[in-house]
């Protein structure tokens, strides 16, 4: 039987190599010019119905949307799928894997005019920066923290997190990166590269008895907290402004002394977009102050990085609020991670999360 | 494997004499196998051979990084060995997710099939199938309005008994059971069905007639002939469930961690594919060796 | 006895409803975030109308499972032909094949479709959907057709073929009419299958194709909204009507009935 079975997967193989070389290289269809498809999350911004209506109205550009729901999804899809995409969102902390690899281009801002608006300190920042180009136009940016239910007592310090007075009420974000991050918080080391990973470790054991959940979205997050099933959780910045504003969820969102875990997404070009150049007016019109406003107050979105945009926003918003600029300064942003790093990170996730359920 | 699980086939021999022309057997054999096969064969099976190979590297072969040939990730039981005591949780719930589907999906066949008829049957076959045809992720989120604090469960209870305190077990193992049992229930239902319905009223009538009872007609008679049945839906249901991740991750809260949502992070989060490769195809190893003794004893158990 | 086995069928449909009912309720609650407690509103339904990808996805995906429906149930019942009534050799091996399909998670075999197909050339869009779907489907319909002929007497096929029939006609006049409950079944399966498959349309779809599920998957994200709800009760109520109507006008309970 297994020398059968071996005898057949051998043939298999040689069937697949075959069947392989024999179909590769297809042409491949090229986008017409006034068309340019956008690689990003569902509902982030680049595809409310109303700012793609007004975006075409004005360049006679058509958008088409494709979506991801991982981050080494959206690498994956941008590998395998060269010539389809001409704009696509890529978290600050890959630029650099993805400008490498060769899968972006540099951007040239003398043709994107609302780029003089960006942040100096987010226009160049060093996770866009590879080879002395920037890779990506800083589009937002937020802030990872905590999360509380308004009214209870603000925490000062992420020790909270593991204090018995929250015994069964903590939310967690499942996500090894920003986990580690906290853990490296709580025991005083770099949020891109804890020596002491044991350490981290510990610490994010201690939540054990307070873990209720594991959150996955930001859905799912509202709907738990809607129905009471937590009152401490760690949560993103922006999602929290529409969580209060847009859902009326009683939360609040506190940085602790610790600081928050910064993160900036950009937008970026395809090395092989067949339309870099409506790719490029996009991008243009997605930092445009007029447009972030219309967002952040219709649907609520996270800080934009262009400063006058912020600016623009009335100065009681809650966006604004939540967003202080000061936190730009010195907060620390999540950024790159070499592979090995990154599997540590995630082996030591699971170890937890395997712990948790124990 | 599923057939050579099966005790009681039909009687299958040499076809009696016929008349007229007929193509050589292995033509015919080939015909009807070919379309399936290579269907298989080109979207699947390759596919996964080639995740196989992947399973043998460093790293995810996409991207940059320099990759070489390495057993490592098949070592992972060995290195982290917290994916025991993981591996053991998924084998448990996919066992009692599989018993009490068996449980409750071979009586509900018995039920359909002995007691009723015609048109009421055809009917209720349907609408135990439907539920079946909504998305399962909306099934799993309604699971989690009933179970949860407060949730229809809860306020079913308080509607008979006002006082009593909250049943809820959402973010639980038993919450994971159920939401799978509720997923893959159908399957058995209809597999045992299709075997029961072919039970012919005589024998039963005899066996009745002859002063058997209940439970002698049920493991002498309905039990043995609907085995085909019982054997498939185990197969449908215990092979999907040990890789699930979308119940214990919903249902389950913080003890929903197993093989299947390990894996899934290994793809969504970590991006190592050879890691969540090397993890799968040691289940579905795993998945194999189970039915292959369950097999074995199965087959000495109908010699004996 | 008979009223304690129908009595335990209601317990069991209403055990498969629970959550559905739920899921239509939802529907008609007011709150997008599903709080309690309910107020009526049909509003969702009203959004639904309007949300023109929503519908196209959801019809999408109907047409999607019934091309899926038709031909996986065809190979698959061919398949089960030769594998349950014939001997050859490697029959074992074919059998085994069909488990790592169901084995492996969707996400991994997506993934593997979606590296393979890119290197192979098959590329993305509709017809990858489609062969990936009805290669899932395949498994499932071979196992619930093979149960079928199991449990059917191969005796009554010889019986015709020895009283002169070919082994074609004996088939289609004699096998096929018994199986017609398991062909029938399975093709439901397949149905079902195609129609909750996400990770496949989702890796396999070109930009601005989409499918129900895959909408469900990605709204997770932002928010999955009770139009969802909506169009899912809409969706079952549909098919519900559907093949009663179906069942009305066909008759297959009048063979499984004689056996």
């Amino acid at each position: 039987m297994t020398n059968f079975t071996r005898r057949e997967t051998m043939r298999l193989m040689s069937a697949g190599l075959i069947a392989g070389a024999g179909l590769s290289m297809l042409p491949r269809k090229a986008f017409s010019a006034g068309k340019i498809t956008v690689l990003n999350w569902q509902g982030y911004g680049t595809d409310e119905a109303w700012a793609v209506k007004a975006f075409t109205e004005k360049t006679g550009i058509e958008v088409v949307h494709d979506y991801f729901s991982s981050e080494p999804e959206m690498l994956t899809k941008l590998r395998t799928n060269p010539g389809a995409y001409d704009v696509v969102l890529i978290n600050s902390a890959r630029t650099q894997q993805a400008a490498v690899e060769g899968l972006i281009a540099p951007i040239d801002f003398s043709t994107v005019p609302n780029a003089a608006g960006l942040s100096p300190e987010l226009k160049e920042h060093p996770n866009l920066m590879s080879d002395g180009k920037a890779y990506g136009t800083a589009w937002v940016w937020g802030i990872t923290s905590l999360a509380i239910t308004e009214g209870s007592a603000k925490p000062d310090s992420y020790t909270a997190l593991a204090d018995p007075a929250h015994k069964g009420r903590l939310a967690l974000f499942d996500d090894a990166v920003t986990n580690i991050a906290i853990g490296a918080l709580l025991s005083g080391q770099d949020i891109n590269n804890p020596t002491d990973l044991a350490a981290v470790t510990e610490k994010l054991k201690g939540f054990k008895e307070n873990v209720k959940l594991l959150w996955s979205s930001e859905d799912q997050w509202n709907k738990a907290f809607a129905a009471k099933e937590f009152d401490l959780s760690i949560y993103w910045s922006g999602a929290a402004v529409r969580s209060k504003r847009n859902a009326k969820l009683p939360v609040e969102f506190v940085v602790p002394k610790e600081g928050g875990i910064g993160w900036l997404d950009n937008l970026t070009i395809p090395t092989s977009s067949s339309n870099p150049e409506g790719g490029l007016a996009f991008i243009n019109y997605m930092i445009d102050p007029e447009f972030y406003v219309e967002w952040a107050i219709k649907v609520g979105a996270p800080a934009s990085a262009n400063g006058a945009a912020m600016e623009k926003l009335p100065a009681e918003d809650l966006n604004r609020l939540v967003h202080k600029p000061e936190y730009l300064k010195t907060m620390s942003f999540q950024s790159a991670l070499p592979d090995d790093r990154r599997e540590a990170f995630n082996n030591v996730w699971q170890e937890v999360k395997a712990f948790y359920a124990e | 494997m599923p057939s050579d699980l099966t005790t009681n086939t039909a009687v299958r021999g040499p076809s009696g004499p016929r008349t007229g022309w007929t193509p050589p057997q292995w033509v015919a054999t080939t015909a009807l196998l070919m379309p399936t096969y290579a269907w298989l064969t080109l979207a699947v099976l390759l596919p996964l051979l080639t995740m196989f190979c992947f399973s043998f590297l460093s790293a995810t072969p996409m991207g940059k990084a320099p990759i070489v040939f390495t057993l490592k990730q098949y070592r992972a039981f060995i290195d982290q060995p917290y994916l025991l005591n993981i591996g053991w949780t998924s084998l448990v719930i996919g066992f009692w997710t599989t018993l009490l589907c068996a449980v409750f999906g071979f009586l509900a066949a018995v039920a359909l099939s002995r007691a009723t008829f015609g048109r009421m049957r055809e009917t209720l076959l349907i609408l135990i199938l439907l539920p079946f045809w909504t998305n399962g992720l909306v099934r799993v989120f309604s699971w989690t309005m009933v179970l949860r604090e407060n949730g229809f469960l809860d306020n079913l209870l308080h509607l008979v008994a006002p006082d009593a305190g909250s049943i809820s077990f959402l973010y639980t193992r038993y919450a994971v059971v159920l939401g799978l049992v509720h997923g893959y229930l159908p399957y058995m239902i209809l597999t045992c069905y299709i075997a029961l319905i072919t039970i012919d009223d005589a024998i039963i009538e005899a066996a009745v007639s002859l002063g058997a009872r209940w439970w002698t007609v049920l493991f002498k008679i309905l039990v043995p002939m609907a085995a085909p049945g019982l054997i498939s839906g185990c197969v449908l249901i215990f092979v999907p469930v040990i890789g699930s991740f979308m119940e214990p991750r919903i249902l389950g809260g913080k003890v929903g961690v197993t093989m299947g949502t390990v894996i899934e992070d290994q793809f969504t989060q970590a991006f190592n594919w050879p890691l969540g490769a090397a993890l799968s195809f040691t289940l579905l190893a795993v998945v194999l060796a189970i039915f292959a003794t369950f097999s074995g004893v199965l087959k000495r158990g109908a010699a004996a | 006895m008979t009223y304690l086995g129908r009595a335990y069928l209601f317990a069991m449909l209403f055990f498969l409803y629970t959550p559905i009912v739920v899921m239509m309720a939802m529907g008609f609650n007011e709150s997008s975030l599903y709080e309690m407690p309910f107020s009526f509103s049909t509003k969702w339904y009203e959004a639904l109308y309007q949300n023109t990808p929503l519908l196209t996805s959801g019809m999408n995906s109907i047409i999607i499972a019934i091309i899926t429906a038709v031909i996986a149930t065809s190979l698959g019942t061919m398949a089960a032909v030769a594998l349950e009534r014939r001997t050859f050799r490697g029959k074992s091996l074919l059998q085994l094949l069909l488990l790592p399909p169901i084995a492996i998670p969707w996400l991994i075999t997506g993934t593997a479709m979606l590296v393979f197909f890119y290197w192979s050339g098959i590329g993305r869009g509709m017809h990858a959907l489609l062969i990936g779907h009805v290669a899932l489907a395949i498994p499932y319909v071979v196992l619930v057709v093979g149960t079928g002929f199991k449990t059917i007497r191969a005796d009554l096929e010889e019986a015709a073929m020895s009283l002169g029939s070919t082994p074609v006609h004996a088939f289609f006049a004699v096998t096929l009419p018994l199986l017609y409950p398991s062909i029938i079944g399975a093709a439901l399966f397949a149905f079902a299958v195609s129609l909750d498959q996400f990770v496949i349309s989702y890796f396999l779809a070109t930009p601005g194709y989409t499918t129900l599920p895959v909408q469900i998957y990605s709204a997770i994200r932002k928010g999955f909204t009770p139009e969802i709800n909506a169009i899912s009760t809409l969706l079952l109520l549909g098919s519900m009507g559907a093949i009663l109507i179906f069942a009305r006008f066909a008759k297959p309970g009048d063979v499984s009935d004689k056996r």
